[in-house]
């Protein structure tokens, strides 16, 4: 019982550092999200599901490990010394559609990546970037080039090197791709320099450019297998041995892992097996046949803080958001007063306390409220009879408000958004859900065929990782469509400058711009309920694992990143 | 004729199967191209990959791939063809399904005889009782219950199937993870084949020469199992062909339950992802599955039956 309560006060604890975080400024520098990784986590239509791109913390640094995770039962091992060997079983919720670093890439197969990759760059607990593969990332004065230099010695799982020319058929690929080219408009051209160096020449000044080099950009495959879709030759701590679509991935210890010196991975093998069903999932965890498992969902999180023999990692370090997406260049919500009276007749609490258990937090837009980057704006509150009076003007004016809005299957969040129909409809809007294929989200959007949508995406505490979905010149990946002048200075003003307090102030305009044109309806930040569930005997998951330059990294970030290299299993 | 008739029947699913996939959404062409992909770069590649031509040429085309088990690639899962995928899942869910069936009969036919031969007996009513009940219980309710009973708060089984071994090289291992699987999927047709077999073996009872069997003094046993259960089991025969559909529809739920990489949750995978061309793949698969079951059911009647092969000749 004294356990029990110990880990409440914990929760609470943590829940309270976060509140507290909400009303200033506290933080950190973070991460970025990659583009097209993070263009195809919008395709995860399961709140608890995913995460694309690795962003990073939006927590103000962490005091002690203890704080990454609200629970506190074998914390995350870092005060044993961990035990090299032994395999694991660790269910995630869906499958990818496979490796390729040079397309959009599913948060299944991004999951199992992480497995398989080290970025050039990587991130410390105070959410900056570090040279990670690289030896150096170094700017020109106006930003506009930037020289990265990779450690001598690397090798691929393959055994070829990790060299000036792989980096450079790696990035040019990447802004090649046909999806992920759009996150690199800024990119001009990459060169080699020489043997371990390359230079990346942009045609506009990139100071947060770095932050992109920790998510996909940053992934560096053997050349020879650069776009392949079925198998990944990469630099992490494991490699792939098979995969079986739909059911499993197995990856075994990287032979030539260049941290290998230090002991690592201290793991033999990882099996990645597919449980869509959160019930199998939790059966299997309980009966032993897996040692963990990713999204537990926020009743299973309720449930196992209770339970001794199950521990939960939570990914207080950052966290999608869960949000609807409206389409602004097509009736009714080319009209602002639409927007806003969805925004008005939507009672996030009520959506927060009754599908989350109270466990997320209120968003008012990608920024998460304990990041530096945040600032309060007058973000619509629930207001039912100012919805009504929009409504109505708008509507003896244009006509009746119809629409529908679009989500891929998924019980768990047909329910919300049947309950958000509900408060619309209210308000006297005649919405309807319109379902189509699983991971099609993205493509949909693309596409442009749409209305509204039922949206999962961001989680990215540096806000440079929203550029490419929300600037105007983005194209078809600006998903609303919106062209708004004080979103998109706010924008360039954060990506062109590194100065914290210029950077914050475009952050502002930023934040101010989103929230008067409302291109979103924003319900919460996910964390709290993004995290993984595991038996207490598995150590590490949710680690502050030490960096090569010493620094911590951060733990699990968006509930899906994590060290594989420091998972341990206990005899 | 039979044989006949099974081609007919083929042809017509195929041909609708692939008149589905031909009007599914998205344009395989567009898909190919990429995003960035000019109209004409897109007409290009529509003509390479042929989807410009009159659409029965291109329904024989996949049929001539079809039957040479080239279903094309998966428009999912780059890299994949539609029949790797399913090379990958087939053998498990015929294993299940086999499984299934022989647990079923196993447990079906000593509890049917055993009614038949003294109906209204305790075990006679505990067996109904026990169908009727298993009946009423829909296989995911009771995947889970067994899930939790055996597997949870047991340990006999696991919960999940994960790296089956050949049940050719490791027996044991194999049959400990397919178990749970196997049964859940069993105790439903259990109902159906006990209380099928009952019936007719109570019926065969009444027959001349089942008396007369009786009267020469036959032992009990023999005359069940020798002379009453054969010609009872006809009904059972076409029940357990007919069932092969009601297995296959039970392997997707029991598949998802158990983690079974089989046919049925590649199934559900692919009509998720929209994955056309594998949906396609196995629907022209299990069609042709399903007849030539049937076709099998029909000669094995004129096996148990002579009376059936005397008539057709």
């Amino acid at each position: 019982m004294h356990k029990q309560i110990v880990r409440l006060l914990a929760v609470f604890l943590t829940a309270t550092l976060v509140a507290t975080a909400c009303g200033g400024s506290s933080g950190d520098e973070t991460a970025p999200a990659t583009t097209a990784a993070a263009a195809d986590d919008a395709t995860d239509n399961e709140p608890d599901d995913d995460a694309a791109s690795p962003s990073a913390s939006t927590e103000p640094p962490l005091e002690d490990e203890n704080q990454i995770t609200s629970e506190g039962e074998g914390m995350n091992g870092l005060d044993l010394d961990p035990v090299a060997g032994g395999e694991i079983t660790f269910a995630l919720v869906n499958d990818g559609t496979g490796f390729s670093t040079t397309d959009a890439i599913a948060p299944g197969s991004i999951r199992v990546i992480t497995s398989m990759n080290d970025s050039i760059a990587g991130l410390n607990d105070r959410g900056e970037w570090i040279p990670n593969l690289a030896e150096s990332i170094t700017p020109n004065d106006d930003f506009t080039e930037w020289i990265i230099t990779m450690r001598e010695g690397l090798l691929f799982a393959d055994g070829e090197p990790v060299d000036g020319e792989a980096v450079r058929a790696n990035i040019q690929a990447f802004k090649d791709g046909s999806v992920t080219g759009f996150a690199f408009t800024a990119v001009e051209s990459i060169d080699v320099v020489d043997d371990l160096s390359v230079k990346v020449t942009m045609n506009t000044p990139w100071g947060a450019f770095p932050f992109q080099l920790v998510g996909q950009p940053g992934w560096m495959v053997s050349p020879s297998t650069i776009g392949q879709n079925d198998t990944f030759m990469g630099t992490g701590p494991f490699m792939l041995e098979s995969w079986v679509p739909g059911d499993s991935v197995r990856v075994v210890r990287n032979p030539n892992y260049w941290r290998a010196d230090e002991g690592l991975p201290y793991l033999d093998a990882i099996t990645f097996k597919f449980l869509p069903d959160q019930t199998v999932r939790r059966q299997a965890l309980e009966a032993g046949d897996i040692e963990g498992y990713i999204s537990p969902g926020d009743s299973d999180i309720v449930d196992f803080l209770e339970d001794d023999n199950v521990n939960v990692w939570l990914g207080e370090a950052g966290a999608n958001e869960y949000l609807y997406l409206l389409n602004t260049t097509k009736a009714p919500f080319d009209d602002i007063r639409v927007r806003r009276a969805l925004a008005h007749a939507t009672d996030r609490d009520f959506l927060i306390e009754n599908f989350r258990s109270g466990l997320t937090t209120p968003a008012n837009g990608p920024i998460n409220p304990s990041s530096k980057w945040w600032v309060d704006t007058d973000y619509p509150e629930y207001d039912l009879e100012a919805a009504k009076a929009l409504v109505d003007e708008y509507e003896a004016e244009v006509g009746p408000i119809e629409f529908e809005i679009s989500i891929e299957p998924s019980p768990a969040t047909e329910e919300v958004l049947d309950v958000a129909i509900s408060f619309w409809q209210e308000a006297g809007m005649d919405a309807s859900a319109k379902l189509i294929g699983g991971g099609q989200s993205a493509a949909t959007a693309i596409a442009d065929d749409f209305q509204a949508f039922s949206w999962f995406q961001f989680g990215s505490p540096d806000p440079d990782g929203v550029f490419t979905f929300m600037h105007s010149s983005s194209g078809f990946l600006n998903w609303s469509n919106l062209q708004n002048d004080k979103i998109d200075e706010g924008l360039r003003i954060g990506r062109e400058n590194v100065d914290e307090a210029t950077r914050k102030e475009g952050y502002a305009l930023f934040q101010e711009g989103l929230t008067e044109a409302l291109p979103f309806i924003w319900i919460d930040h996910l964390n709290g309920i993004e995290g993984a569930a595991v038996m207490p005997r598995l150590h590490g998951i949710g680690a502050n694992a030490p960096l090569v330059n010493g620094d911590r990294s951060l733990g699990m970030t968006n509930g899906s990143f994590f060290s594989w290299e420091q998972v341990w299993l206990e005899p | 004729m039979r044989i006949l008739r099974l081609i007919l029947v083929f042809f017509v699913v195929t041909f609708f199967t692939f008149f589905l996939l031909d009007n599914s959404p998205g344009d395989p062409a567009a898909a190919r191209a990429g995003l960035n992909a000019t109209p004409e770069a897109i007409e290009q590649i529509r003509e390479e990959m042929g989807l410009n031509r009159p659409f029965l040429t291109r329904y024989f085309d996949w049929l001539g791939g079809a039957v040479q088990l080239d279903f094309g690639d998966s428009n999912v899962v780059t890299g994949f063809t539609s029949w790797r995928l399913i090379q990958n899942a087939l053998p498990k869910t015929i294993e299940l399904m086999v499984l299934a069936e022989v647990l079923a009969i196993g447990i079906s036919v000593p509890l049917a005889v055993a009614s038949a031969r003294r109906p209204g007996s305790w075990i006679d009513r505990v067996s109904s009782g026990g169908a009727f009940g298993l009946l009423a219980l829909p296989a995911f309710v009771l995947g889970i219950y067994l899930s939790f009973f055996f597997g949870v708060k047991l340990g006999w089984f696991p919960t999940i199937v994960e790296d089956l071994p050949s049940i050719f090289r490791n027996p044991i291992g194999n049959l400990h993870q397919m178990f749970l699987p196997s049964l859940t999927l069993a105790l439903n047709l259990v109902a159906v084949y006990l209380r099928l077999l009952r019936s007719d073996m109570i019926d065969t009872l009444q027959e001349d020469y089942v008396m007369l069997a009786q009267a020469r003094g036959m032992s009990e046993r023999r005359i069940m199992w020798r002379h009453v259960l054969r010609p009872s089991s006809l009904n059972l025969t076409t029940a357990i062909g007919l069932n092969i559909a009601a297995l296959i529809g039970g392997a997707f739920i029991i598949e998802v339950l158990f983690a079974i990489n089989g046919i049925g949750r590649l199934t559900i995978i692919s009509v998720f992802l929209e994955d056309y061309s594998t949906v396609a793949a196995i629907v022209a698969l299990l069609t042709v599955a399903y007849v030539a079951a049937n076709f099998a059911v029909d000669i094995l009647y004129s096996i148990l039956d002579p009376r059936i092969r005397h008539d057709n000749t």
